[in-house]
């Protein structure tokens, strides 16, 4: 049971973390109000199941909602300079939690709202029921993964790769960056509102004391120890901050320390961090370069000439 | 009905807080040009330096408040020279500045955590309330405000007549060619860094004197301190003056007409953050520019 509870949690934090690999891995763009869309998904879930829909409609609801609002926070937010982009987000994702807290008749404010779970009518033992969240989510990170992989290794997906090198060199070409760097806001925030919905149902009840900017900051921690642009790092990174969580938490409740493990913990990430950016910038995952058309030929052409 | 007075005074209050630590800020960005998160666990050390002084210290605010300023400009200084001056040297993006200084706000935080616990605290000190008319103020808040007027006009005294003021602003204005004048770069860099984190420890025992004290204390207050930083214009002293007493004002008149509308007071701070983005998009360079 605690594997399987890990391991949704470690396919949701992967959700999170590929969403923010689209946006800032790929694109360059620096979102520190990821908690945010994950909460819009969460509530967005919980809201338009009450109302009667059925999952796959409101899980589909979830992604709608955050990318709407990702795309309407975007549009005048992607011209400023990048660092000032992080401060209008992370201001963003707390004028939504101020929101979320102080609606009542529509989030159930500080009392938050019970949502009733995917598999709950289906008369599953609480085994089946756990390990149908399991396959469920992973399916999802599944189909998102294989998405993503495809994006970026179209055209399009060069685009925003060249966006984030050089956005001038973007526009020369007759490509707008703004609209671009809009979608790629739009689908990264549309998988964590994904994340979010599927957060929901899984745990049943949210409050807005869930969703803290320390969020974010995991997010940020997973996509810069796996390794920006890559998205197995991505999930890899999601996988090793859940279980260094978990680790932590087991090293709390059952063992009898000097110090609490999870000031500790935080502290070691802090210092984690911070030495990943001085010392391997690029995560443990490098990014790997694209394979297009022409650098296949290119290879077969330097393979067959060295042979000559 | 609204009490123009308190709402002024609770507005100046406000006010000093935002701009003794936005002073600090608004200097690094200027110089160092990237965005430093761990200023609000600046703030937060400060505090709790505060804390830590008035109790072993005799119980003297001026003291605790020098001694913080002292100790909290220390740690500023070394986490400068270890963690930024490296990336900078490494040529990190701004970003990656950025999530470097959120890291290093956590492990400030998280080592208050450890020190001193996370329940909320107080210095447990009385401060005498003056009742002018309907008006009340403590003498705690007109410390507070007369900190705030001194240090701004040490500052512009600092700033428009000593070589040290003019290195800063001729640095901030254009790095290259102040080097060239004979401009010891690092040497100013590190008076800011130390200075601005002394008014920002200063800022933190008045916050908790004020209110509480608890290590997220600093996260609370660093959007609006950023807010404060942006409306005036990063690296603009003067327009930081005038930005804390409009975000301070905001922030107590938006309290009164949230309630006079019936609104839950916690928009008053979304109103803050509501300025700072508005700012951003529409008037990056702040009010005076």
């Amino acid at each position: 049971m605690y594997l399987m509870d890990t391991l949704v949690f470690i396919s949701i934090f992967a959700l999170l973390s590929m969403s923010l690999n689209v946006e800032y891995g790929y694109t360059g763009l620096a979102n520190f109000g990821k908690v945010a869309f994950f909460m819009a998904g969460a509530y967005t879930y919980a809201i338009t199941i009450s109302l009667g829909l059925p999952f796959y409609i409101s899980l589909i609801m979830a992604a709608l909602i955050p990318a709407l609002i990702g795309g309407l926070v975007s549009l005048p937010a992607l011209r400023l300079r990048e660092d000032y982009l992080a401060i209008v987000t992370l201001a963003i994702g707390e004028i939504l939690r101020i929101f979320v807290k102080a609606e009542q008749w529509l989030t159930g404010g500080v009392w938050g709202i019970a949502i009733p779970s995917i598999f709950g009518g289906l008369g599953l033992s609480i085994e089946m029921m756990a390990l149908a969240n399991v396959l469920f989510s992973w399916g999802i990170v599944i189909i998102i993964f294989v998405l993503l992989r495809l994006i970026i290794n179209t055209p399009y997906g060069r685009v925003l790769l060249s966006i984030r090198e050089d956005d001038i060199a973007v526009k020369t070409l007759g490509k707008n960056p703004i609209l671009y760097k809009a979608q790629a806001f739009m689908l990264g925030s549309a998988i964590a509102g994904i994340a979010g919905g599927f957060f929901a149902q899984y745990i049943r009840y949210i409050d807005p004391y869930m969703f803290l900017p320390l969020l974010t900051f995991t997010v940020w921690v997973m996509l810069i120890l796996g390794g920006t642009a890559n998205h197995w790092g991505a999930v890899a990174g999601a996988m090793i901050v859940e279980m260094f969580n978990r680790g932590s938490r087991i090293a709390k409740d059952y063992l009898v320390l000097p110090f609490d493990p999870h000031n500790v913990q935080f502290i070691l990430f802090g210092i984690l961090i911070i030495l990943f950016l001085l010392y391997r910038p690029y995560g443990l995952f490098r990014e790997k370069p694209l394979k297009t058309g022409a650098e296949v030929e290119i290879l077969k052409w330097q393979s067959s000439s060295s042979t000559k | 009905m609204i009490d123009v007075g308190q709402v002024l005074v609770n507005s100046l209050v406000t006010s000093s807080i935002y701009l003794l630590a936005g002073i600090g800020l608004t200097l690094t960005i200027a110089l160092s040009r990237f965005s430093n998160f761990a200023y609000a666990e600046l703030v937060t050390l400060g505090a709790f330096f505060g804390l830590f002084f008035l109790g072993h210290a005799g119980g003297s605010l001026i003291l605790a408040l020098l001694l913080a300023f002292v100790a909290v400009g220390l740690a500023s200084v070394v986490s400068y020279a270890f963690v930024f001056q490296p990336l900078v040297e490494r040529k990190s993006t701004l970003i990656h500045l950025m999530v470097a200084s959120i890291a290093l706000g956590f492990i400030f935080r998280y080592s208050i955590g450890e020190a001193w616990g996370w329940s909320v605290l107080s210095y447990q000190t009385m401060w005498t309330v003056y009742s002018i008319g309907t008006v009340k103020i403590s003498s705690l808040w007109m410390i507070m405000i007369a900190t705030a007027v001194l240090v701004a006009v040490f500052l512009h005294f600092f700033l428009t007549r000593t070589k040290g003021g003019k290195a800063i602003r001729a640095i901030a204005c254009n790095p290259d060619l102040a080097a060239i004048t004979g401009i010891n770069k690092q040497k100013i860099i590190y008076l800011v860094w130390f200075c601005g984190a002394g008014l920002a420890a200063v800022a933190g025992v008045f916050r908790a004197a004020d209110t509480r004290l608890f290590p997220m204390m600093g996260w609370e207050i660093i959007l609006p301190i950023f807010a404060t930083v942006v409306l005036g214009g990063i690296g603009n002293f003067y327009g930081l003056i005038v930005a804390a007493l409009i975000i301070g004002l905001v922030e107590n008149i938006g309290v009164a007409l949230l309630l006079n509308f019936g609104l839950s007071t916690e928009y008053r701070i979304a109103l803050v953050f509501l300025i700072l983005i508005v700012v951003l998009i529409v008037r990056p360079k702040g009010l005076a520019g």
